[in-house]
């Protein structure tokens, strides 16, 4: 059969239905990363985008630690290498996360934290959780009485930049990983792809008040993408934040 | 069929290395003497030993273009005739590190390599044919090897180790002297294939075969010009009237030499070093000199497929002791602004007690890790990316704030480690594990101290902590009694209780049981 005849065969053959083009393999198809929580995935579209910036923010005991270690655990299960830049040394390991596939980076100052951020997204780790919920919240630990520092007056002061979430976005998006950001005021403003807003409602008690036996049971909190580039605002979102035993 | 890699003037090649810069230029490598020069103090820079205090500072090799210099004379005659002339002392951790070099260039052409002194060694490139090609392919690629480490070599190949020797002896008048990328380059080859070897040898003058002066007198005396002359001389009266020398070399003439080739063992470190000229007594005289022997050693790593696993660091110091330390590699790594950071980061944590005199850094060795990538999938970091990072986020924060996290081998509230970052391969087939949202603890550490009253029943009412963490306390359980570690030095034993604050605050506090002092371990979130 000539070239020209099979061609307008296979055409007739679409025509008719018989035959389907098959799908284009793409490289570049969207595989977002889940969070773990099935509702906010599904108002994230999908789940953490790679290459973009992704930002929690919530008061102390509204849940955004748990939202990263959740992000974690669903990561490093799917087999992710991940990144958790802590510049609070408040890492927890707890249960759920595969430590294997987690780098553990504990930096002295926010401006080390960021460039460390950096440096794990050029490394092309597939989430890099940065960790900021500690820095302004929590005074730093007391220095003990009687030890004199000295202090170097010609040393400079070391600056993040002007403008850090600027480059970490160009880091995330060429080299294809996620940026996770917890803090507990807006930091990366429209650097950021989708902001999620925590609120906490109250904890969850079990047993009388001063009799043996009482625990603390849990808390309950409310999230919300509050601003993502492609999807809309989404409704409040109740979340339920069990205490399980470490 | 044998090969011959030899470094021809190895101290200023050597010194080369470093500064490249200077092939072009009038520059001699000069053996310090005691009276003037450069230890004026009466000490060698070599060794640290005392050498002779009338001894004159000499010239060991030098550049082309210092012309009319010649190795021998003394620094003042060379300044005479040439009084651009830049001078380098001699430095036995450079000729070191480049003889080792050499060894590593010629180890990456055959696995089978004898060193018989600093710079000269022999290859058995028998079989090579398939791989590299013939004669002149492998000697060719023997040249190249060791440019490649930054070394200017002669080589020769031939059927047996003293004729290939005389080969790369005679590829030595064919040198040049050229800057390159990685210290000098310029290097030349002499194959003698086996149908051409008499020939060969038969031009040879004398004065290319290293003989006894008594010897070579003798044999011009005779009227004996070459190698030739000599191989048609009758071996018994010559052996009775010359001694055992002449009929050595008789044998060579004929091209007889059955030594065998005895291979070394591979070198458990690789070593760069240097020596200064001056006592180093702060750390950025020492960063410069260390950035170049990082570049040379990474260099040398890359061109075997090799990465450090442990770094050493050896400072020899104004009073000839050595201070030796072990960098804390987090990961496999070659990367120099990483490793130049670690070395900064040790020195400075322990100065040197004395200004440093030598530098030597050595690293021990470990295969490049190498991982096939899937094929339709994105492309996620690789080994090497991911030991470079890590190497790089150590030198950042520290190489006991990275890696991965342990739980500690003692109890202890929230106690964790940092363990060494290896993770295992992606799985083939991922099973989604059930999505498990909880409350986590944020650990504090080291545990903040806080003032708490309570009621006549020992309940929590009040804590008076630093920033946010103080108020009221709205809902409390608890005490939790923990006593561990009595078995140790530092026993443990607490009474916890989880508080929720007046502002909403979920925390974990614990009062000490032996200094009645609370502390808050934890803010839940």
């Amino acid at each position: 059969m000539a070239f020209a005849a099979r061609i307008e065969l296979l055409d007739q053959l679409l025509r008719d239905g018989q035959l389907r083009r098959a799908p284009a393999i793409s490289l570049r198809a969207p595989r977002p990363l889940s969070t773990g929580i099935a509702a906010l995935d599904a108002a994230l579209g999908g789940g953490l985008a790679r290459g973009q910036i992704h930002e929690v923010i919530g008061p102390p005991g509204a849940g955004g630690t748990a939202l990263l270690r959740a992000a974690l655990a669903a990561a490093t299960s799917a087999g992710e290498l991940c990144a958790l830049i802590d510049p609070g040394s408040s890492f927890d390991p707890g249960r759920g996360i595969d430590l294997a596939r987690l780098l553990w980076v504990r930096p002295r100052d926010p401006v080390q934290a960021l460039r460390a951020a950096e440096i794990a997204l050029e490394a092309r780790f597939a989430l890099v959780a940065l960790d900021l919920g500690d820095v302004c919240v929590l005074p730093p630990p007391k220095r003990p009485k009687g030890v004199i520092e000295v202090v170097r007056f010609e040393k400079k002061l070391t600056s993040a930049g002007a403008s850090p979430w600027a480059r970490l976005a160009r880091r995330a998006e060429k080299h294809d990983g996620a940026l996770l950001l917890l803090t507990r005021a807006p930091q990366a403003g429209t650097f950021a792809s989708a902001t999620i807003e925590l609120e906490r409602i109250r904890a969850q008690w079990e047993g009388r008040h001063g009799a043996p036996g009482r625990f603390l049971r849990g808390a309950v909190a409310v999230g919300a993408v509050a601003r993502h580039k492609r999807m809309p605002p989404s409704s409040p979102l109740p979340l339920a934040l069990p205490l399980v035993p470490r | 069929m044998i090969a011959c890699l030899s470094i021809p003037d190895l101290s200023l090649v050597a010194a080369l290395r470093a500064e490249p810069q200077l092939a072009v230029e009038p520059m001699a490598v000069v053996q310090a003497g005691g009276g003037a020069g450069f230890a004026g103090d009466g000490r060698s820079p070599n060794g640290g030993a005392s050498i002779d205090p009338g001894a004159r500072a000499h010239v060991l090799g030098v550049t082309p273009a210092a012309l009319g210099v010649v190795p021998g004379q003394t620094l003042a005659e060379a300044r005479a005739i040439c009084p651009r002339l830049q001078t380098r002392p001699a430095s036995v951790e450079r000729e070191r590190a480049a003889a080792q070099a050499a060894r590593e260039a010629a180890s990456s052409v055959s696995p089978r390599v004898e060193e018989t002194g600093p710079g000269l060694l022999y290859l058995d490139v028998e079989g090579l044919e398939s791989l590299i090609g013939d004669p002149r392919a492998v000697a060719r690629e023997l040249v190249a090897a060791a440019e490649r480490v930054g070394l200017r070599a002669a080589a020769g190949v031939a059927r047996s180790k003293s004729v290939a020797r005389l080969a790369a002896r005679a590829a030595e008048a064919d040198l040049s002297l050229e800057p390159t990328r990685f210290g000098v380059g310029g290097g030349a080859f002499k194959v003698v294939p086996v149908s051409e070897e008499r020939e060969f040898l038969a031009a040879l003058p004398l004065e290319a075969v290293e003989l006894p002066a008594e010897l070579y007198d003798s044999l011009r005396r005779f009227g004996l010009h070459s190698l030739g002359d000599v191989a048609r001389l009758p071996a018994g009266p010559l052996a009775a009237r010359l001694g055992p020398d002449a009929s050595t070399l008789l044998r060579l003439a004929h091209g007889e030499d059955a030594s065998p080739l005895t291979p070394r063992a591979e070198p458990d470190l690789f070593e760069e070093g240097e020596e200064l000229e001056w006592d180093a007594a702060s750390v950025e005289p020492l960063l410069f000199v260390w950035k170049g022997l990082l570049d040379r050693l990474a260099q040398r790593l890359a061109a075997r497929g090799l990465m450090a696993r442990e770094m050493f660091l050896s400072l020899r110091l104004a009073d000839g002791s050595w201070d030796e330390r072990a960098l804390d590699l987090a990961a496999p790594t070659r990367e120099g602004p990483a490793l130049l950071q670690l070395l900064k980061l040790s020195v400075e944590a322990r100065p040197p007690p004395s200004g440093v005199r030598a530098v030597r850094l050595s690293a021990a060795p470990t295969r490049e890790v190498l991982e096939q990538m899937a094929l339709f999938g994105p492309r996620g970091a690789s080994p090497t990316q991911l030991a470079a990072a890590v190497a790089r986020l150590s030198a950042l924060v520290g190489p006991d704030r990275v890696g991965r996290p342990v739980p500690a081998d003692r109890w202890e509230p929230f106690a964790v480690r940092t363990g060494k970052f290896a993770p295992p391969p992606p799985p083939q087939v991922v099973f989604p594990a059930p999505s498990e949202l909880s409350l986590a603890a944020r650990a504090l550490r080291p545990p903040r101290t806080a003032d708490v009253r309570c009621d006549d029943h020992g309940s929590p009412l009040l804590v008076i902590g630093e920033g946010a963490l103080g108020g009221r306390v709205v809902a409390s359980a608890g005490p939790w009694r923990t006593i561990a570690e009595w078995w140790t030095d530092s026993p443990v034993a607490l009474d916890s209780y989880d508080l929720e604050l007046a502002g909403g605050l979920l925390i974990r506090a614990s009062k000490e049981l032996a200094t009645e002092a609370w502390r808050i371990e934890a803010v839940y979130d």
